[in-house]
């Protein structure tokens, strides 16, 4: 069993930053079949909106471990889009150019729907990123000023149909946010986020097809055995699985 | 061989879930890997009254012996002790559960006190349901939370010489009240984090956590090999697994 798991935090809140700690990870992915991850950085570290300086930090940490294991990790790059375009633009192409990015993950700096997302977008599409948007339902929550509901990010990949979006996190996104994802080809849906609640898998799969989900763990806040096990214990075919654990990923990230 | 602390049958109105019959369960259970499960019946977290979902549970599990059927009392009812009562005239059972959060009073309650001291009496183990579900996904017009930790404490604070299995606590609440209390239990449907039993241990005795899957809320094999894949001594992964849940349930 191969497993790309597309959305983790190597570097959460300060630990994991160590050549000793990213070794770990890495044994600890490749004991569970996890033969890539997508490292999305520390992103709350220096809270909702980090500065320019602070998202390279970051950003730096993300490369550092790319370097440490460069067959194993792949980056994003953080931004907090309210820094505004230049500020967008000259971090996601120094990500890039200098350290090989393959996307860009947005936090909850701002909605899905900000005017300022237009420079992100821009970003993305110039340099043919792939954009992983934190999003949950904000039925519970309320803070939809600045963090993203399902309905914002469905918005988001609907306006810009020529970028591929990632909306992050399924079982947060919940039975409604499937259903926000519907007729979107640009729009993904990853695994990650939340306990393992059944059912919610199946009917993704049933409302999206297995071709449009990507397995994610969100570790360190979650633990791989128990959101690897969930697609397992799912009902799907060999296929849907091979699909979600592995190929959509290898395919959207050009692997 | 598995015991599941933590498993329900009955209906769940907010999500799609399977609702199996007591055979249909037993076999899914095993299919994981779970010999036998505490059970309790979904439809006493909602009732006015638990007593029609306890039979309904009685009566379901009647013919298949992996399930243990886990009545819910409601102790701010005026007839606790009836339903006390009736339960234990109705199947040998080994411990009943309380829902707070669910029944609408809080730890705090007073006539908890000759309720713990009627089940301690009836030789029985008291489950304190914490949560059932995460609340950031609960049902839009539901205003339910989970019970507060730091109630939880001071109830294990007030009934020092009672051990209590905590049931939907997350791992930090776990850390937390295991610093300060020995009087409790907890199953680990709820706790998690990268290598969740490896942390955990270091901060509560492994023969203090018991396996609980919340099926059919939570899907159980992602639970179980939480468990199966944890990275520690097989006498731990023993422990957790059933060892804790037969001590403490004299199975």
């Amino acid at each position: 069993m191969r497993i790309i798991d597309a959305h983790t935090h190597p570097v959460f809140m300060h630990d994991g930053a160590t050549p000793a700690a990213a070794r770990r990870l890495v044994a600890h992915g490749r004991a569970h079949g996890i033969v890539k991850m997508v490292a999305l950085g520390d992103v709350l570290v220096h809270g909702r909106l980090p500065s320019a300086a602070q998202c390279r930090r970051i950003n730096d940490e993300t490369a550092q471990l790319k370097r440490w294991h460069p067959d194993y990790f792949i980056g994003f790059c953080c931004l907090n889009p309210t820094l505004g375009a230049r500020a967008v633009e000259r971090e996601v192409e120094r990500c890039v150019t200098q350290h090989g990015f393959r996307g860009i993950k947005l936090e909850i700096s701002n909605n899905a729907r900000d005017a300022c997302m237009g420079a992100v977008m821009a970003a993305a599409r110039r340099w043919n990123l792939v954009v992983l948007q934190h999003t949950w339902s904000q039925t519970n929550i309320h803070q939809r000023r600045f963090h993203s509901d399902p309905a914002d990010t469905a918005w988001l990949a609907r306006r810009h149909p020529d970028v591929r979006v990632i909306m992050a996190h399924l079982t947060g996104c919940g039975y409604r946010g499937v259903l926000e994802a519907k007729g979107l080809p640009n729009l993904f849906v990853d695994t990650s986020g939340a306990y393992p609640e059944a059912e919610i898998l199946d009917f993704a799969v049933q409302e999206l097809g297995a071709e449009r989900i990507l397995y994610g763990s969100d570790l360190p806040i979650r633990e791989t055995s128990v959101t690897v096990g969930r697609v397992l214990g799912a009902r799907l075919s060999a296929m849907q699985r091979r699909l979600i654990l592995h190929e959509n990923a290898a395919k959207l990230f050009r692997l | 061989m598995l015991i599941d602390a933590h498993v329900a049958l009955g209906p769940w109105p907010f999500a799609p879930l399977p609702e199996r019959t007591a055979p249909q369960l037993v076999a899914h259970l095993k299919s994981h890997g779970i010999n036998r499960a505490l059970v309790s019946h979904l439809g006493a977290v909602f009732l006015p009254e638990p007593m029609t979902a306890n039979h309904a549970l009685f009566a379901a599990v009647r013919r298949t012996p992996a399930l243990l059927p886990v009545p819910v009392i409601n102790p701010a009812l005026a007839t606790w002790r009836e339903h006390l009562a009736a339960c234990l005239a109705a199947a040998p059972i080994r411990a009943v559960k309380i829902i707070p959060a669910y029944h609408n009073y809080s730890l705090r309650l007073p006539s908890l006190a000759p309720f713990i001291d009627a089940v301690n009496a009836a030789g029985l183990r008291l489950i304190v349901a914490t949560r059932l579900e995460d609340e950031r996904h609960r049902y839009h017009a539901l205003a339910l939370k989970g019970l507060p930790v730091t109630q939880v404490a001071a109830f294990l604070a007030r009934f020092p010489s009672t051990h209590f299995l905590c049931s939907g606590l997350y791992k930090p609440e776990i850390e937390t009240l295991a610093a300060a209390h020995e009087n409790f239990s907890a199953d680990i449907a709820f706790a998690e984090w990268l290598n969740t039993l490896a942390v955990l241990t270091q901060k509560i005795p492994a023969r203090r956590l018991l396996l609980g899957t919340n099926t059919p809320l939570f899907d159980t094999r992602a639970q179980v090999d939480k468990l199966r894949l944890a990275r520690l001594p097989a006498k731990t992964l023993a422990l957790i697994g059933s060892a804790n849940a037969t001590r403490l349930f004299g199975l």
